[in-house]
């Protein structure tokens, strides 16, 4: 056996890096719950403070959020009828009227299990499929290499369904700002404007946290001035254990969301909600009483929920081989191993498998600390929905301007975190999505650089493109994946008539 | 009357308490260390272990702050505008004599005063372990004979493996294809067959070197390192080139010559800690202390090497103010 399987799994169980992942675990149920909190929010305000650990913990720390904040949001869906994170908006569909019909606890109860044995089964997809991908990967040439960082830009359209333009404007913003800094071949300086804080080009993640939490406070704070008083949750609720009659009833819906989630995880493009919109789709067809879909169905709460849990293990595959996000969070999840010198890629495995086999292990025992979690600790965390805001936001803005000047201990950061905060809230208003951008500023650079080098290669001959078989097979699969994107959005519209939110999961 | 004695008795106090702070020993307070990388990177790393280590010496806290941008552009800049009374200190690198030259800022590297070297590692030229070429001579003879076909990945235009790269072609006189690409997919643009070599830090493909996936073909260095011993150096094979990847300490130019040498001092001691010694061990670089004097002969020489690369390349764009 690869010696760095073993080492790779004591390193994710040593007690500091357990410690870190269920701190991590309950950090990602509360981020999840609070409404208006994604889990992109959360991961980027933990961030900063993530900097003095070891890599290994910190990775296990973030995962433990990105884990159970896919299972956080479906308690304030269930609770309240409002998602925590959209990939919880399916699960409200049914879990709602279950948790109505006074059965708060039942409905909690299938989310988390439906949520554990999703989380798992792309665990094992995880261990599995993602060394035999680095191994493939490793023959990737620069041709190959742009064609599948172009395959990934392709998420933009999922993103983007609602208002195509739109959605190409706001990736195109991205693509600019990434031109800012010095060119990758030739170290000329563009855009700089003679700035040497901008030589090295805006930082992602400094760029991230303006856009998404600057925005969302304002959000907040303009709810609050409006609403004056906070949603208070359903707090009567029996046993959260779900009963043996309810497991055996969810076994098939289960079967359904967790491989359709590992699969639309694996492929950039889709991400939380739209696998759980499909599989509760599927899983209302393969019952054999579909009109009970709707009214409180505990198929119906745990097929979109295995699904979202099993969307994580997925999209760390290509993050991890490829160093291609398979969906907003693990995009930033690059940004994070960057901060700590580790490049996702295929050598990952090779040049620090232990470290590699760390994360698997450590997405495993994030699922695990999920579970226990969320079944002791439900009745106390869902007091976090009563939290009033005028503490919570002011936290997270203090935060925010703490994280950007962290990255690089320049206050310069700290400008351009707010003038990314202000073009997020000119986005919002023009109800541009932010997602596109995102993607845009994660592999904007990579795009040029192979773009660049495979045609320094070729000397300038763009024919590498179509003659590289790894290529011509991206490029077949950018195509296939903008068809699907819209047929799937539209499928997943159809399923469910609630509306779509444009953020991310 | 009491008011002029206690004036007299008010100044006698005050002259007391400026001569107290004038005689205390420096350091008196936290130093702040520089680092021009990001955290994580092995700069980062290697400079927070020579301020831990500093600060034992010297009995206050050398506090590690990184302010990575503009290849040390950042750094250096601060450095140089800092005051320079030892409360600011730069983990500098080769980085000091190529941002400087190729034009990210308007001053070169006598803009600050250095205090010495703590370590360095070779500029290293690898191809594949099953490569058809076993020395370095092979390559630069085939490379001659074929005239831009073989390409070599390097870090990016003006960076140490850029000149490095430069360097080892001109010498060998051969026409290659250069491919910019970062640390991170150099060694895998290797592996996968689409760079015929690579021009990298030492310590980058050495796990991979000792892993029989790679094979270094020369060293391009004074001396052979002892973490690959059976590598020749650039020298020994006939090529007049020589490019280390040092890193060692700057100060603010003016800093005074009392602080200086307790500041040479701790970080020798540093570098000779056995912390900083396992380190060097693991990762491959070599430990070679450097005091001040040997340290600004070594940077002159260098600094003259970096120029003539950079001119035969029509990179030198310094915009030192003549």
């Amino acid at each position: 056996m690869n010696p760095d399987i073993l080492s790779g799994f004591f390193q994710a169980t040593m007690a500091s890096t357990l410690g870190a992942t269920a701190i991590g675990s309950l950090l990602g149920l509360i981020v999840g719950m609070i409404p208006g909190m994604t889990i992109s929010t959360g991961i980027i305000i933990v961030l900063p403070l993530t900097f003095v650990l070891p890599p290994d913990i910190s990775i296990a720390l973030l995962l433990g959020l990105y884990v159970s904040g896919m299972t956080g949001g479906s308690f304030s869906a269930i609770l309240l009828n409002i998602p925590g994170t959209p990939s919880a908006s399916a699960t409200a569909i049914d879990g709602h009227p279950l948790a109505g019909s006074g059965d708060a606890g039942r409905a909690l109860g299938i989310a988390v299990s439906a949520s554990f044995v999703g989380g798992l089964f792309s665990f094992l997809c995880l261990f599995f499929i993602a060394p035999q991908l680095a191994d493939i990967a490793l023959q990737f040439q620069a041709p190959d290499l742009f064609s599948l960082v172009l395959f990934g830009l392709t998420i933009i359209c999922s993103f983007a369904a609602r208002s195509l333009i739109k959605g190409l404007l706001s990736a195109v913003i991205g693509l600019m700002i990434v031109t800012i800094g010095q060119d990758p071949m030739m170290g000329t300086q563009r855009f700089t404007f003679g700035q040497l804080n901008l030589v090295e080009g805006i930082h992602f993640l400094t760029a991230l946290i303006g856009l998404f939490a600057i925005p969302q406070l304002v959000d907040n704070f303009s709810d609050m001035v409006r609403k004056r008083g906070e949603v208070h949750p359903a707090r009567q609720f029996g046993s959260v254990l779900p009963k043996l009659a309810d497991l055996r009833r969810i076994r098939l819906p289960v079967f359904i969301g967790a491989p359709i989630g590992a699969f639309l995880g694996i492929l950039p493009g889709a991400g939380g909600p739209i696998a759980a919109f499909i599989s509760y789709d599927y899983a209302r067809k393969a019952n054999k009483n579909p009109e009970t879909f709707g009214k409180g169905a505990p198929e119906g709460i745990a097929a979109p929920e295995a699904a979202n849990n099993a969307v994580t293990g997925g999209a760390l595959i290509p993050m991890m081989t490829l160093g291609i996000p398979g969906d907003p969070v693990t995009a930033i999840l690059i940004g994070a191993l960057l901060v700590h010198g580790l490049a996702p890629g295929p050598l990952l495995f090779i040049e620090n498998g232990d470290f590699a086999y760390g994360v698997i292990f450590s997405f495993f025992w994030a699922n695990i600390f999920n579970i226990i979690i969320a079944f002791l600790g439900l009745r106390l965390l869902v007091k976090v929905l009563a939290t009033p805001r005028a503490l919570l936001m002011p936290t997270i803005a203090l935060l925010c301007v703490i994280g950007s000047y962290a990255l690089r201990n320049n206050f310069f950061d700290v400008y351009v975190m707010f003038a990314f905060g202000l073009l997020g809230l000119a986005m919002r208003w023009l109800d541009m999505p932010v997602v596109p951008l995102l993607l845009a500023l994660v592999l904007g650079r990579p795009l040029e650089e192979h773009l660049r080098v495979a045609l320094a290669g070729s000397q300038g001959d763009p024919t590498v493109f179509f003659t590289h078989p790894y290529s011509v097979l991206f490029l077949g699969l950018a195509v296939l994946s903008v068809f699907w994107s819209f047929y799937s959005e539209r499928r997943a519209k159809k399923a469910a008539a609630v509306p779509q939110q444009q953020t991310s999961p | 009357m009491r008011k002029i004695t206690s004036l007299a008795l008010g100044s006698v106090a005050a002259v007391v308490l400026i001569a107290g702070t004038a005689r205390a020993e420096y350091p008196e307070k936290p130093i702040e260390f520089i680092i021009p990388f990001g955290a994580g990177s092995g700069a980062d790393i290697e400079g927070r272990l020579v301020a831990k280590e500093m600060s034992k010496v010297l009995g206050q806290p050398v506090v590690p702050v990184n302010k990575p941008g503009g290849g040390g552009a950042i750094t250096y800049t601060y450095v140089k505008n800092a005051a320079p009374d030892g409360y600011t200190i730069g983990w500098n690198s080769l980085s000091v004599l190529t941002t400087t030259n190729i034009g990210n800022v308007d001053f070169d590297y006598t803009a600050m005063d250095h205090i010495g070297q703590v370590e360095y590692q070779p500029m290293s030229f690898v191809v594949k372990a099953d490569s058809k070429w076993k020395t370095f001579n092979d390559f630069a003879a085939d490379c001659k004979a074929n005239p831009n076909k073989f390409k070599i990945a390097f870090a990016g235009i003006g960076s140490g493996t850029h000149l490095a790269a430069i360097a080892l072609t001109q010498a060998s006189g051969c026409q290659a294809i250069m491919l910019p690409v970062k640390a991170a997919d150099r060694n895998a643009k290797v592996l996968s067959g689409e760079a015929d070599a690579a021009s990298h830090i030492f310590t980058n493909p050495l796990k991979l070197v000792k892993a029989g996936k790679l094979r270094f073909l020369t060293l391009i260095s004074s001396e052979r390192a002892p973490a690959a011993p059976d590598v020749p150096t650039a020298k020994e094979l006939g090529l007049n080139v020589e490019l280390d990847l040092f890193r060692g300490l700057s100060v603010p130019k003016g800093t005074p010559d009392a602080i200086k040498s307790k500041l040479e001092d701790a970080m020798i001691k540093a570098a000779n800690s056995d912390a900083f010694q396992a380190r060097a061990s693991k990762i491959g670089f070599t430990v070679k202390p450097m005091g001040i004097g040997e340290f600004d002969a070594k940077l002159k020489r260098n600094n003259e090497d970096v120029v003539r690369v950079m001119k035969a390349a029509g990179l030198y764009k310094s915009k030192m103010k003549k």
